[in-house]
């Protein structure tokens, strides 16, 4: 008994610090849940960073010239950093960079379901850089201020870089616009495949979704999937109608009180089928993590001769 | 050999000489020069960076002031040999605003054990506020080279791209709009 009523203590002191605006640090107590629960979450946001550099590290030696193949090298190496801030971020609550890397190679692992899906046409390029990466940083510039210290550091580095990601993609949308109809055409269809998943990407609508009352409790999410979305939403539909674009939804449509542009219902059951491995991508990017984890087994074999070598110069 | 995950070392980078190291997060490698290599290659792709230093995880003691207030007598853990005094390098968390590092390097202490280094860093520094000290002893860092800034860290300076500045898409959506207009 008198360790339940102390656990409340602590749980009273923990809420406090939350409300203060204070850090959650490594070390620091936490309840088990709010661990847990971070865990779940930053492992997840790692796996899909790692998957994410897939869709688009493909286009590398197909960019139409250097500067976009440049940046194009410059953004996947960001996420490959990314995932490592991430995967970093999450070793401070317990769980080992091994068990993580286990879990998504062995198809166990979440990762952001938007990434099942394959870039058809260079135009797609442009479009994730504007729609999936404008998304992110919607969900990243939130955890930028959430209670956990280690989180909260990588989203600030992560936001810092994502805007260039975000912009150079819109930079490339305006490019496409602004060429022949059939170039304007293939951005079109970039967008109709886009869009929809990408509004995916902010999670179930507030009044189903699980996590949410806990994590907006304990200063992790600070505010709803569908208020981020709304935003986003807001801010891009405008702009694609200024580049002459289409935005693929019948029912969308603008509420002049409240000032929102409101679309029509989501897909979930297509979100719950590429969520539990049946996307047109799924296997195809597991298979391309596993084959890289294995190509690079030599690597990482070399590398530790090399150390223990050095390691017997030293001490002989 | 078995394939298994790599030690981890701790990364503290320096923006501009002058300023302190700070640790920005840490990185898996099989030894302390591949553990330069992987810091630079996962913390240094923007023009930000001057100075590495690596220093593998278990060679950190780290306390919170929770952690302190919670245990007051943490710090009486007697853990003193019979060792000469060396160098513990003095690192501070002193904000709780949000931000891309953790503790910063303030100073060094001399001590025989880390315990006592952390005992010698609180007394020292409990005129300011702090939410976490660690202490590092100085042999266990390996820092990069001077030599090494001009191939290491210089080119992401040219790396113009990478800035979300290179991209005036405000100017070119607003261009867009009125030579539609014009029309």
């Amino acid at each position: 008994m008198r360790s339940e009523s102390s656990e409340r203590i602590k749980l009273g002191e923990f809420e406090a610090r939350i409300a203060r605006g204070e850090k959650i640090e490594p070390g620091d107590w936490m309840p088990e849940a709010y661990r847990s629960q971070l865990i779940r979450m930053i492992s997840q946001h790692a796996h899909s960073e790692v998957v994410g550099m897939l869709p688009e590290g493909a286009w590398i030696t197909r960019a139409p010239n250097l500067r976009r193949k440049m940046i194009l090298m410059a953004k996947v190496q960001d996420e490959a950093g990314h995932g490592q801030y991430l995967y970093h971020a999450a070793e401070t609550l317990g769980i080992s960079r091994e068990e993580m890397l286990e879990a998504l190679l062995s198809g166990r692992a979440k990762y952001a379901s938007v990434f099942n899906y394959p870039t058809l046409t260079w135009p797609d390029i442009g479009v994730i850089g504007w729609l999936v990466d404008g998304a992110a940083i919607k969900n990243q510039t939130m955890l930028a201020r959430c209670s956990y210290g280690p989180y909260s550091r990588a989203m600030v580095r992560i936001s810092a870089e994502e805007s260039f990601h975000m912009k150079q993609g819109k930079e490339m949308c305006i490019r496409y616009a602004q060429g022949t109809p059939k170039q304007r055409e293939m951005l079109q269809d970039a967008i109709n495949r886009w869009w929809w998943p990408t509004l995916m990407m902010f999670g179930l609508p507030d009044d189903v979704s699980k996590h949410s009352e806990l994590l907006t409790r304990w200063g992790i999410k600070t505010r709803s999937n569908d208020t981020l979305r709304q935003e986003f939403v807001n801010e891009l539909v405008p702009e694609l109608h200024t580049l002459g674009l289409a935005v693929p939804d019948p029912e969308l449509k603008y509420d002049e009180t409240n000032r929102n542009w409101i679309y029509g219902p989501i897909n979930w059951d297509e979100f719950w089928q590429v969520v539990k491995g049946n996307g047109p991508c799924n296997e195809e990017r597991i298979a391309a993590r596993r084959k890289a984890h294995d190509d690079g087994l030599w690597v990482r074999q070399a590398l530790h001769a090399y150390a223990n070598r050095n390691q017997v110069n030293k001490t002989s | 050999m078995s394939d298994t995950q790599w030690p981890r070392y701790e990364v503290f980078q320096q923006d501009r000489a002058g300023r302190p190291h700070r640790n920005t997060g840490s990185v898996h490698a099989p030894d302390s020069e591949m553990a330069l290599l992987n810091a630079r290659d996962v913390f240094v792709r923007r023009p930000n960076c001057v100075s590495l230093w690596v220093v593998p995880a278990e060679a950190v003691l780290a306390i919170t002031l929770e952690e302190l207030e919670d245990n007051p007598d943490l710090l009486s853990i007697s853990d003193e040999a019979e060792t000469e005094r060396e160098t513990y390098l003095v690192f501070r968390k002193q904000s709780q605003r949000n931000s891309m590092t953790y503790v910063s390097h303030v100073g060094e202490v001399l001590a025989k054990s880390p315990m006592e280094a952390m005992r010698q860093a609180i007394k020292t520094t409990n005129d300011q506020q702090t939410y976490v000290w660690w202490v590092v002893p100085e042999k266990f860092i390996v820092k990069s080279n001077e030599e090494d800034i001009s191939s290491h860290y210089d080119p992401a300076g040219d790396k113009k791209y990478r800035m979300p500045q290179d991209y005036r898409v405000l100017k070119q959506m607003l261009d867009y709009r009125s030579a539609r207009e014009g029309e």
